[in-house]
C-alpha cells in the first residue's frame, strides 16, 4: 500500500514537470512525417512511419526514463523531503521500490497514449489496420521493457551518485547495451583466451539491450516469436530485480545526516 | 500616481527594449543567412556525398534504429535519382553505393530492390544504365528474402528488357514460378520467352504486368509509355505494310496517307496511341506526327 502510494506520487509529480509534453512533439513528429515522406519518397510510407513512430516511443521513453530516473533519489536528498519520508513508517526499501514503480508507470501512460497515436496515424494513412498491425504491440512491449530496465539503471546510479555523473553512467550503460553482441565479438576475434573471457563475462553481465530491437522487424510485419517475449520478459524481470535490490542495497546502507 | 523609483524606470525601458532585440535580431537572421547562402553559391547546394559508404558499419552504430535509418537512406536515393534525372544528368554514380547502404541497412526493404533496379537498369536519361549493377542489387534481395517471387520478375525483366538475354530471362522466369505464391504467367513467361525471345507479344505482357502492380505514379506512367511505343511500333509496321502494297498495286509510292484513305486502304486517317496522326517520311515509311508524345526511343 505504501509503496502504491510512492509510486502514484512520483507519477503525480511527473507529470506535474510536464513530462507528457513529449507527446505534442511525438504528433507533430509522426503527422508530419506521414505527410512529408508521402512525397518525398516511394513505396515505404506504412514502412516509415511504424518505424519512425517505434523510434519515437524509444527515443522520448529513453530521454525520460534516464533525465527523471537519475533524479528520483537524489533530488529528495537534495530537498531534504527524504528527511521527512523517512521519520514516516515507511521502509527503504519500500521508498526505492515506490520510486521505481512510479516512474515505470509515467512510462506505460506516455508509450501507451504514444502507441494509441501511431496506430491513429497508422489508421488515417491506411485507412484500415488490419490483424498484422497488431505486431506493432509486440515492438512496444519490448521499448517498455528496455525502459524497465533503464530506469532500474537510473535508479540504481540515483541512489550511489550525483544527477550529471548517474545520467552520464546511465547512458554509457545504454549504448554498450547496444555494442555487447560487436564486443564479444571483438574479443572471440581478438584470438586472445583472457580478452575473449573478459568480453564474454561482459556479454553476460552487462544488460544487453540488443535482446529488445525488433523494430526493423516489425515494420515489415513480422511476428515477433513466442520464445523471444517469454525470453526477454523473464530477461527483463531478473535485470530489473537485481538492479532495484542494488539501489535498495547501497540506500540501505546510506547515512543521512 | 507613485513616482516611478530609478530601477522600475530602467526596468520599465529595458523590456520593450529586449523584446524590440529580440524580434529585430530574428528578422535579421533571415537576409543574413540569405546573403550568406548567395555569397556560398553552388557550393552551399546539397552536395553529393556519402559519408560513409558501408550500411553494415552504419548499422552498428545506429542503436537498434537501422530500419529508420534505412528508410531515411531509400528516401535520399529517390531524392537523387530524381534530382538528377530533373537536371538531364547521365551520371548516376551514387545511385548504385546509396542502394547497396540502404539494402544492408534493411535487407528486407522489398522497395529498394524493386524500384532501385529500374533505377539502375533502365536507359539514359530515364535511368542510370546501369544493369549489370541492377542484376546484382536484385540478386542480394534474393539472397535475403529468398521466399519473394516478385524480384525474380524484375530479375527476368533485366535480363529480357535490357540486355536482351532470352535464354537466362527464360530460366529466370522459370525458378520465379517455382517461388512460393508466384503467378502462374511466370511459368507461361518462361515458355513464351525460350520459344519467341523479343517478340512484341511478350513485351506486352511483361509491361502490363508492371503498369497494373506497381502502386508509383512515375513508374507507372513509365510502363504506360513503353506500352504506347510498343503499340505505335506494331502500327507503324502495319501501316509500312499497307505503304508497301499500295506502292505494288498503284505503281507509286504514295506522298500522304491520304492517298491511301481516297484508294480505300484505310478508312480514314491513321493516328497514333496518342491521338495524333502518323505521317510519311522522307525514305516513304511511316513515321510519328510531331507533335506525337510516343517515344519509340524507349524500345530501343
Amino acid at each position: 500500500m505504501r509503496v502504491a502510494t510512492i509510486a502514484l506520487h512520483t507519477f503525480k509529480e511527473s507529470v506535474r514537470e510536464r513530462v507528457l509534453y513529449n507527446l505534442v512533439v511525438f504528433a507533430v513528429l509522426l503527422t508530419a512525417a506521414g505527410i512529408l515522406f508521402g512525397i518525398i519518397s516511394v513505396g515505404v510510407k506504412e514502412i516509415i512511419l511504424i518505424n519512425l513512430g517505434l523510434a519515437s516511443i524509444s527515443v522520448f521513453g529513453l530521454l525520460i526514463a534516464i533525465f527523471i530516473g537519475i533524479g528520483l533519489v537524489s533530488k529528495e536528498i537534495e530537498r531534504r523531503s527524504i528527511y521527512s519520508i523517512l521519520s514516516k513508517p515507511v521502509m527503504r526499501s519500500e521508498f526505492i521500490l515506490g520510486k521505481y514503480l512510479g516512474l515505470l508507470l509515467t512510462l506505460v501512460v506516455n508509450t501507451a497514449i504514444m502507441t494509441a497515436g501511431l496506430y491513429l496515424a497508422l489508421f488515417y494513412e491506411k485507412r484500415t489496420l488490419a490483424l498484422s498491425d497488431l505486431n506493432v504491440l509486440g515492438a512496444v512491449y519490448f521499448i517498455l521493457l528496455q525502459l524497465a530496465v533503464v530506469v532500474g539503471i537510473a535508479l540504481f546510479f540515483s541512489s550511489i551518485s550525483t544527477p550529471i555523473l548517474s545520467a552520464a553512467f546511465t547512458f554509457c550503460f545504454y549504448i554498450i547495451g547496444n555494442f555487447l553482441a560487436d564486443i564479444r565479438w571483438f574479443g572471440r576475434e581478438a584470438q586472445n583466451v583472457f580478452l575473449e573471457r573478459a568480453t564474454a563475462l561482459l556479454y553476460y553481465l552487462l544488460p544487453n539491450f540488443g535482446n529488445f530491437n525488433v523494430i526493423t522487424r516489425v515494420s515489415h510485419g513480422e511476428k515477433i516469436p513466442g520464445y523471444l517475449v517469454v525470453g526477454n520478459s523473464c530477461y527483463a524481470l531478473l535485470y530489473i530485480t537485481i538492479l532495484v535490490s542494488a539501489a535498495i542495497l547501497v540506500f540501505e546502507e546510506r547515512e543521512f545526516k | 500616481m507613485t513616482a516611478l523609483t530609478p530601477l522600475a524606470a530602467r526596468r520599465r525601458f529595458i523590456r520593450p527594449m529586449c523584446g524590440i532585440l529580440i524580434a529585430a535580431g530574428f528578422l535579421a537572421l533571415w537576409p543574413l543567412q540569405r546573403s550568406i547562402d548567395q555569397l556560398q553559391g553552388a557550393q552551399a547546394q546539397f552536395a553529393d556525398v556519402l559519408y560513409l559508404s558501408s550500411g553494415t558499419t552504419l548499422r552498428r552504430y545506429c542503436l537498434g534504429y537501422e530500419g529508420l535509418l534505412a528508410d531515411v537512406y531509400w528516401t535520399r536515393v529517390v531524392q537523387y535519382f530524381g534530382r538528377q534525372r530533373l537536371a538531364h544528368s547521365t551520371r548516376f554514380e551514387l545511385l548504385g553505393p546509396l542502394l547497396r547502404i540502404t539494402t544492408e541497412l534493411d535487407p528486407q526493404l522489398l522497395t529498394a530492390y524493386r524500384f532501385g533496379s529500374i533505377f539502375l537498369a533502365e536507359k539514359p536519361p530515364g535511368g542510370a544504365g546501369q544493369p549489370q549493377e541492377a542484376l546484382q542489387l536484385l540478386r542480394r534481395g534474393i539472397v535475403a528474402n529468398p521466399d519473394y517471387w516478385r524480384l525474380w520478375q524484375d530479375l527476368g525483366f533485366i535480363y529480357y528488357w535490357d540486355l536482351k538475354d532470352y535464354r537466362n530471362t527464360s530460366r529466370i522466369f522459370r525458378i520465379g514460378s517455382e517461388r512460393p505464391g508466384a503467378l502462374p504467367w511466370m511459368r507461361a513467361m518462361a515458355a513464351s520467352v525460350a520459344a519467341q525471345g523479343g517478340e512484341i507479344q511478350t513485351s506486352r505482357i511483361l509491361w502490363t504486368e508492371i503498369a497494373r502492380q506497381v502502386d508509383n505514379d512515375a513508374i507507372r506512367q513509365s510502363a504506360e509509355a513503353h506500352l504506347l511505343a510498343l503499340d505505335a511500333e506494331q502500327q507503324i509496321t502495319a501501316l509500312n505494310a499497307l505503304l508497301d502494297r499500295y506502292r505494288d498495286q498503284q505503281g507509286h509510292a504514295a506522298s500522304s496517307f491520304a492517298e491511301l484513305v481516297v484508294a480505300g486502304y484505310l478508312p480514314g486517317l491513321p493516328v497514333d496511341p496518342t491521338g495524333v496522326p502518323y505521317v510519311i517520311g522522307a525514305k516513304g515509311r511511316t513515321i510519328l506526327g510531331p507533335r506525337s508524345k510516343v517515344d519509340l526511343a524507349l524500345l530501343q
